[in-house]
């Protein structure tokens, strides 16, 4: 019987994946995520492609909620700013004359620098407000960087309500101009991204950022800068959406700036809220219920009804409506989220019948 | 059986007959697809809804008719939201689960059509029409897949340009939201005047849903101008906007594109309102459902609805909205008759060869004359003018083919 997940050297302890069954997990992740553009039609690689890039993105959200506890609700503006940023860095390094197999090298790492940039200023007001004041100051960053956006004197540069025609990445020579394919590199970033995350929390930063969110006057008597920790955790979370907006646009054809309305903003939050704050698996679980769900409700009830247009017309509002008593059910039934389910589950299943959840 | 030559030959044949079987059943489906993504919920579900009925009504109709040369259609529907991406994602599911047998795609906005247009390759490429009048679209060298049922955007604005010089204007002001859909025309709108003569002596960006009103009529008065044309709005700011410059006193007089005059959507304002939409103009690419002169496949429509839509808002009167889908779906259909009489596959590239080779068609009602959509748009169109003691809009211009 088990009774214990037992180390026997600090080493072991700190591993990230510190136990047999989330290497054993970790590792058939990284086989479906392989599998999935290799094997998959084109209506699940593009779901699992939505998947890739909303986790991507819940995964820096829970940087700044889960694990500072900083409330954002302007998230959604940094996709936006990774999404052009990239495609504005590929014609800049185009007119420059940067050959185009090492352009990602670049436009990547760019994306996300501008998006952490723009994130550093906007958390700027973390550092005087917290709580439900913070997501309203946050709020207005969302709205700003679309107002910019679609901007008519920037429009050269942007598109403006018209958006831009993005570009397919080049590797080395590998033109990645196929949504199977840069479903593939989405993937490797989400997985990347997440075990990058994951260790964070195992450094002095993010200790500092599990600090603030315990109590932000105690941590800086502790001598933990808010400043900086603050800022940088607006950084990084920032960073990890401009990712998420780079991937879009890499996967998308176009970028239009009502791609990045409120709504996604607040998918973000609500992905985090079901899946679980504070949690590495918390954004994996609550973008698979964010996105699935409704795909999964469209499929049953068309089974059920059919796909004729009359039957959608009834079916439409009922998706609608379940949907949103799903999300009501899981933040009433389990605030703490999935993850929390699932940790009384494989309890459950690795202790049984000596423990039941 | 002695195995000599002809028979090794005829065995041969007869195998290979045999492994070639289901090659020719899948060029030959049991029925065509035709998918479609509609708003059912969110801002545009209004609009969804009424198109949804017409869509079953248009399968019920070609498939009594014989259907594509023998074979049934059968129209499949999914919600979008209005959202992008929620339609590329009905896109994808619908090439998925219907294969080949999808032939046509009815898009619900002009995001969907650009997101989509750059998967329309290979294997995923579909012939593909929708909501949308954006001018971008009616591109066949960089879009050949797709098509407007009817004028785009900037067309649009050349009639009405055109009307207001032919009415003796000499003023205009362009008001329109900050969307795609408000802005498409309005380069295009201030070359126009400026080659018209006309002087362009305001142009005003409003949200969509007309925040702030006060502020815009103000504007429009100090600009002095003798026409306002209203381009982006589905009709939210008439109450406002137009109802606020009637306050004011304002003899401006107010136009408006496509998604602008609907007449059951002035009926309804005027009956909450007030007359204050009396003379409001605009230009609309198809004929309304009342005007059935000589119109013989809106009178199919109408004993259609009147059997099927009892009690309904479809019962008596077809939206322009309706009339917009059911164009660009004809069209479609006819497309793939054309192609299946031919004796060809139902291929996105046969269907645009067919749409090309469409010339002179008269629909049985729809446009003023037979149409030609080479161009992969119907530019023609007519001002109307609506009538609040009469409800309704009624022509005060001939057919403008731009």
């Amino acid at each position: 019987m088990i009774n214990g997940n037992l180390k026997s050297t600090y080493g072991a302890d700190e591993r990230v994946l510190n136990n047999r069954y989330k290497q054993l997990f970790v590792w058939l992740s990284a086989i479906v995520i392989a599998a999935i553009p290799l094997f998959a039609n084109d209506y699940v690689v593009l779901v699992a492609a939505q998947i890739g890039i909303m986790l991507i993105a819940v995964v820096g959200v829970n940087v700044v909620i889960g694990y500072t506890g900083l409330l954002s609700l302007g998230h959604g503006g940094f996709v936006a700013l990774g999404a052009y940023a990239v495609t504005l860095i590929h014609v800049w390094l185009n007119f420059l004359g940067v050959p185009a197999g090492i352009q990602p090298l670049i436009a990547i790492p760019g994306a996300m620098a501008v998006s952490a940039a723009i994130g550093f200023v906007v958390g700027l007001p973390s550092l005087r407000v917290k709580g439900v004041y913070l997501a309203v100051a946050t709020l207005s960053a969302n709205f700003i960087i679309l107002f910019l956006i679609e901007l008519d004197a920037l429009a050269p540069w942007t598109g403006g309500r018209t958006g831009l025609t993005t570009v397919d990445p080049n590797l080395f020579g590998w033109v990645i101009d196929t949504q199977r394919e840069v479903c593939a590199l989405i993937g490797f970033m989400a997985f990347v991204s997440i075990l990058l995350i994951q260790n964070l929390f195992r450094t002095r930063v993010g200790r500092a950022f599990i600090a603030i969110r315990e109590r932000d006057y105690s941590a800086e008597i502790l001598g933990i800068s808010l400043f900086r920790y603050k800022l940088l955790s607006f950084a990084i979370s920032a960073a990890c959406c401009g990712l998420a907006g780079a991937m879009f646009a890499y996967f998308y054809a176009r970028v239009l700036p009502e791609q990045f309305a409120l709504l996604l903003s607040l998918q973000l939050v609500a992905a985090l809220v079901v899946g679980g704050m504070g949690r590495t698996m918390g954004p994996v679980f609550g973008v698979l219920v964010i996105v699935l769900s409704p795909e999964l409700l469209k499929l049953v009830f068309s089974a059920i009804a059919g796909t004729s247009a009359e039957a959608a017309q009834f079916r439409a509002p009922l998706q609608e409506i379940i949907f949103g008593l799903l999300i009501i059910g899981f933040i009433m039934f389990e605030p703490l989220g999935i993850a929390q389910i699932m940790d009384r589950l494989f309890r459950m299943l690795n202790r049984w019948p000596f423990a039941r959840g | 059986m002695k195995l000599n030559r002809r028979t090794f030959i005829a065995a041969t044949g007869a195998a290979t007959a045999g492994l070639a079987a289901p090659t020719l059943l899948k060029a030959q489906p049991t029925e065509y697809v035709i998918g479609a993504s509609l708003p059912l919920t969110g801002p545009f579900a209004t609009a969804g809804k009424l198109i949804a009925p017409v869509l079953t009504m248009l399968q019920e109709m070609v498939n009594a008719s014989g259907g594509i040369a023998g074979t049934p259609i059968r129209v499949t529907s999914e919600d979008s939201g209005y959202i992008p991406q929620n339609a590329l994602a009905n896109y994808q599911r619908a090439l998925a689960t219907e294969g080949s047998n999808l032939v046509a795609y009815f898009g619900d906005s002009t995001g969907f059509m650009k997101l989509v247009a750059p998967e329309l390759t290979g294997a995923n490429a579909r012939f593909m029409t929708s909501t949308s009048f954006a001018s971008e679209l009616a591109d066949p060298a960089n879009n050949p897949y797709q098509f407007l049922p009817g004028p785009s955007y900037e067309d649009q604005f050349d009639i009405l340009l055109q009307s207001i010089k032919d009415q003796g204007g000499s003023s205009v002001a362009f008001v329109y939201s900050n969307t795609e859909f408000g802005s498409d025309p309005i380069a295009h709108g201030r070359e126009r005047a400026e080659e018209l003569g006309l002087n362009l002596v305001l142009e005003e960006v409003t949200k969509a849903d007309g925040a702030d009103i006060p502020t815009h009529v103000t504007k429009l008065a100090q600009s002095g101008a003798e026409y306002a044309i209203l381009q982006g709005y589905v009709t939210g700011v008439w109450p406002q906007l137009i109802g606020g410059a009637r306050q004011f006193g304002l003899p401006t007089k107010f136009m408006g594109t496509f998604w602008g005059m609907e007449n059951f959507i002035a009926d309804r304002v005027t009956a909450e309102a007030g007359p204050f939409l009396e003379g409001y103009q605009g230009v609309m690419p198809f004929r309304y459902f009342y005007d059935r002169e000589n119109a013989p496949r809106y009178d199919e429509y109408a004993a259609f609805m009147s059997a099927n839509f009892t009690g309904t808002p479809l019962e008596n009167y077809m939206p322009t909205w309706g009339i917009q889908a059911l164009c660009g779906l004809e069209i479609v259909v006819r497309c793939m008759r054309d192609t299946a009489e031919a004796g060809k596959e139902l291929t996105p590239d046969n269907l645009v060869e067919a749409l090309h080779a469409i010339d002179n068609w008269d629909m049985g009602g729809f446009f003023g004359g037979p149409i030609s959509p080479a161009s992969h748009k119907i530019g023609t169109g007519r001002v109307y003018q609506y009538s609040a003691a009469e409800t309704k809009f009624s022509p005060i211009s001939d057919w403008f083919t731009v």
